[in-house]
């Protein structure tokens, strides 16, 4: 049974007044696709940067592979980094970026022409590799930092906002070709997002971050179906959360029934609609009721109309206690 | 046609404000006392528009740019006068105006006549030697009976390697030291004669490892500083560095030489361009230089000689009596001039000049 | 509108084609010393075969070109490593970092050469120094050698070599190291694979602007240098001052000019080039 990956005991780090990394426990198994997700100014990138090496710790310690990272510069960490600018080289044309890395490792040249050929083939660009990168859309350059990064096969790849740059569109394609890319390299993979459908769609595990700690470790479902604490329930999907005798309740959206007749389930409420949002797939309603507003996921309905009223139900295993 | 499209458009040219009550005069910068130009413009009501230069080399680039708007300028004799002469930069003079031509000193008219036949175009205005100046306490501690008046203080290898280390400087100018090294072989200091320049050429190339460097300027300041002990240099710049080197916190004595064998003779001419915009004004300003109060005030005020012969009676003792500034009949005897030459004699000389400099 | 884009081809018609116009009519010209000006006009190549073929005047050429050359290099070795270090010093410093670069422009060209020759005459502070500190007790003079030639040089145009390598490597991505670094670049790799191409244009652009004028230069060897420094501009002085020969002091100035525009088109291009690069 192998260890994990990536192993981080007490990490901190200071910035003047500025605690960006606070006191960080985390393991990451090999084969994972772990995310960070944290609003901005939570301490995810200065975590990443901890990792890749250009950072220094101000305490605490980074195992790779077993190996303690600790005061180990970026060039000889067996890490690769994909930057959320693409940091491509402008002087230099897509193979030779790609190729980079493996030069400066002394990989013998009819090699590196084939493994920059067979990245570029990974992710699609093999008929680019003599453009300079300012000749590239912004998908490409993406491909082609990602393509930089992957050459080399390293232990551990790590992601910063890796689709960040991209129009929504693209974004949405390019989520399951990196999942697909890490399954089928049996690479780790550990991303940095702002964006929860992000994190809740590509990653295996995710850890959520807040003011330089981490507040939840966990698979999506877990980390959606039973946040730890009412920050994750907030930041994680929509969230009604409410209080009830003393303790913090939240309720997703989507385990509410929504139904003009009073439904027959042990906690039922009466309320009007207030407004509604049509998503296509669903609709997304606000309830006015006797305590509160509520959200509710409901498929979407012609008969609804603002103004209406409605009754609300759901089961008690719906609910959720989590900790302020 | 041509020359005018030329001189038109070169930005060289100055004019300055030129009339009918006014001449513009161009001179070395402290070469003239102040207020004897108030006293010209109280006598003639001509009001003096005064400007200065500090190098020949300006003024001469000036006059050959043509419509210079000057009255009256001052150039050295050898060799800027006499190339501008040749080339008809100037307007005879008109004696009949120059009422004071006769305090003149026919000596140094002599001397002069030999750039400007007959004297027709330019008057002497302040003249010196060229010679030896040297730091007394440095020369006196590396040879003790160092011929200092003797043009072998400079030429003779034996005599100026002992000064290597406390700085020799030469002049940068062929027209003053290669007639200087024919004067020291015995030769004609004006030879033309190929051959002869090739052995000046060669007395000045076997000095050679001993100059710190050849400027014609630099040495007033080197001398005055201590940073060289021996320059050949024209008397004026050589007294100017001693006056320096007298007020300096580290007194030093520095002393000038004319050397025994024959001292090349710089007269600054007072001339009228050719094409000057007030040549009358600027005639009775020539006479009124001729006035010897005027010539005896500004020698006063400059330290040199000048030319005007009725001006020696007005000067004080310490220059009149100063065998360096007015030297004994003796010495006078053997001061020589050069003439100009060809514009071809012109270059091959400056070549030369360039090849004994650079150690070619 | 219009005046306002006729404006600058008028400035540069009135201010520099119609001077060089003039200048190459009159190098074309003879010399004519009996004339005002002394120029005969015409069409003669007499001046430039001249230029070209004696020795002395090749010899000059030369000589500006290798001391231009090597006070280039050095200013390059020294201004580099300010430059840099200017654009990674905290942006709060960079302004008065860049002030002390130029603040010897805020005197005299002249006066801070003149300044030089104090330090290093025979009695200069330098020596003075090192024979108070008794370091050396008869210390030679550098005032007057090649020495001092290029250390002028370098001296008085090493801000024109920082000011361009600032500008290019102050924008330089900090990112592209921190990714050379993670590809496995030690820093020495880093800078010579990524800061050094990138800075190529302000390289090539601080080189021109220190050796173009160094090629010409004649305030430097002639007040720092020793009579045996034959450059070029001394050349142009000569033949217009001494021989008043300006056919061919016209010809010296041609020639300088044309040897220096050849540079600098290469430079336009490499300019170009990297601007449709980045593009």
């Amino acid at each position: 049974m192998s260890g994990p990956i990536v192993r981080i005991e007490g990490l901190s780090k200071r910035f003047g007044a500025v605690t960006a990394v606070d006191n960080v426990d985390l393991d990451v198994a090999p084969g994972e696709l772990f995310a960070l997700l944290g609003g901005s100014g939570c301490g995810k990138t200065t975590l990443l940067r901890l990792l890749a090496g250009f950072e220094t710790p101000d305490a605490g310690r980074i195992f790779i592979d077993g190996q303690d990272m600790t005061g180990v510069p970026p060039h000889l960490r067996p890490v690769n980094m994909m930057f959320q600018s693409y940091a491509l080289f402008p002087h230099m044309n897509v193979a030779e970026n790609v190729g980079y890395g493996l030069r400066r490792d002394g990989v013998a040249k009819p090699e590196i022409a084939r493994r920059v050929g067979e990245a570029l083939d990974l992710v699609r660009l093999a008929d680019l590799g003599q453009r300079r990168p300012a000749q590239l859309s912004g998908g490409q350059r993406q491909r082609v930092a990602l393509a930089r990064a992957l050459v080399k096969r390293p232990k551990l790849l790590l992601l910063d906002e890796p689709l960040a740059a991209l129009d929504r569109k693209l974004r949405e394609g390019t989520r399951f070709e990196l999942v697909r890319l890490q399954a089928e390299l049996g690479l780790t993979f550990v991303m940095v997002t702002h964006d929860q459908g992000e994190a809740m769609s590509m990653a295996s595990r995710l850890a959520v971050m807040d003011t330089g700690r981490i507040v939840q470790v966990g698979s999506p479902h877990e980390v959606y179906g039973r946040p730890a604490t009412r920050f994750v329930a907030d930041f994680i999907g929509l969230a009604n959360i409410f209080e009830r005798d003393g303790s913090w309740v939240v309720l997703r959206p989507e385990k509410i029934v929504l139904s003009t007749e009073r439904p027959a389930l042990a906690h039922t409420t009466a309320g009007r609609i207030v407004d509604i949002a049509y998503e296509g797939d669903r609709s997304l309603l606000r309830v006015a009721t006797d305590g509160a507003v509520l959200i509710v996921s409901a498929l979407p309905d012609p008969s609804h109309q603002r103004g209406q009223s409605v009754w609300l139900g759901w089961e008690p295993g719906a609910e959720h206690a989590v900790i302020p | 046609m041509s020359r005018v499209f030329i001189s038109f458009l070169l930005a060289f040219a100055v004019v300055p404000a030129f009339g009918q009550g006014s001449v513009n005069v161009y001179n070395w910068s402290d070469y003239i006392a102040e207020d004897q130009l108030k006293a010209f413009t109280n006598d003639t009501g001509v009001k003096v528009n005064y400007t200065t230069y500090d190098s020949n080399e300006i003024l001469d680039a000036k006059l050959r740019t043509g419509r210079s708007g000057y009255d009256v300028v001052v150039p050295t004799a050898s060799p800027f006068f006499v190339r501008q002469l040749a080339a008809g930069l100037y307007l005879p003079l008109d004696r009949s105006k120059l009422r004071n031509w006769n305090n003149l000193d026919p000596e140094i008219l002599a001397a002069l006549a030999r750039y400007d036949a007959g004297n027709a175009h330019g008057i002497p205005w302040m003249w010196g030697t060229t010679g030896i100046g040297y730091n007394v306490a440095e020369i006196r501690k590396r040879l003790p009976d160092a011929p200092v008046d003797s043009l072998r203080m400079i030429f003779d290898p034996a005599v100026v390697s002992k000064f290597k280390d406390c700085g020799v400087m030469l002049l940068d100018s062929a027209t003053d030291v290669l007639p200087a090294a024919l004067k020291y072989l015995g030769l004609d200091p004006d030879s033309k004669k190929t051959e002869d320049l090739a052995k000046a050429a060669g007395v000045v190339k076997a000095v050679r490892p001993f100059i710190r460097k050849f400027h014609s300027s630099e040495y007033i300041n080197a001398l005055a500083g201590g940073n060289i002990c021996l320059a050949f240099g024209y008397s004026g710049d050589i007294f100017q560095a001693r006056d320096r080197a007298a007020k300096a916190k580290d007194k030093r004595d520095i002393a000038y030489a004319i050397p025994r064998e024959g001292s090349l003779l710089w007269i600054d001419v007072a001339a009228i361009p050719k094409d000057a915009p007030n040549p009358a004004n600027a005639l009775r300003f020539l006479d009124f230089l001729l006035e010897p109060k005027v010539a005896a005030a500004s020698s006063e005020l400059t330290g040199y000689a000048n030319g005007n012969k009725a001006a020696f009676a007005l000067l004080p003792k310490d220059i009149s009596g100063n065998p360096l500034i007015y030297p004994p009949a003796a010495v006078r005897a053997k001061f020589y001039t050069i003439t100009a030459g060809t514009s071809d004699q012109t270059r091959e000389r400056t070549r030369l000049w360039t090849t004994v400099k650079t150690g070619r | 509108m219009r005046a306002i884009i006729t404006l600058p081809f008028l400035w540069l018609g009135v201010f520099f084609l119609l001077p060089f116009a003039l200048v190459l009519v009159i190098a074309l010209g003879t010399n004519a010393p009996d004339s005002v000006p002394p120029v005969a006009l015409g069409f003669s190549l007499k001046s430039f075969t001249l230029l070209f073929t004696d020795d002395l005047y090749l010899a000059a050429w030369l000589t500006s070109l290798r001391i231009a050359a090597t006070s280039t290099l050095v200013a390059l070795l020294l201004g580099y490593p300010m430059a840099y270090a200017i654009a990674r010093a905290a942006p709060e410093r960079r302004p008065l970092l860049l002030m002390l670069v130029v603040l010897p422009f805020w005197t005299s060209f002249l006066i801070r050469v003149y300044a030089w020759m104090g330090l290093l005459d025979e009695n200069g502070l330098l020596n003075q120094f090192l024979r108070w500190s008794g370091l050396a007790t008869d210390p030679g003079t550098i005032l007057g050698t090649e020495w001092a030639v290029h250390l002028g040089i370098v001296y008085a145009y090493l801000p024109f070599m920082v000011l361009p390598l600032y500008a290019v490597l102050e924008k330089l991505d900090a990112g592209l190291l921190e990714a050379a670094a993670d590809l496995g670049a030690r820093p020495i790799q880093a800078f010579l694979t990524i800061t050094l191409p990138l800075s190529l244009p302000g390289i090539v652009a601080g080189c021109l602007l220190v050796f173009i004028p160094a090629v010409g230069e004649f305030v430097i060897p002639d007040l720092l240098g020793g009579t045996e420094t034959l450059m070029i501009g001394k050349v142009l002085w000569d033949e217009f001052f001494t021989n008043a020969d300006w056919p061919l002091a016209s010809a010296v100035a041609i020639c300088l000019l044309v040897l220096l525009v050849g540079p600098i088109a290469l430079f336009q291009r490499q300019q170009a080039r990297s601007l449709e690069r980045h593009l």
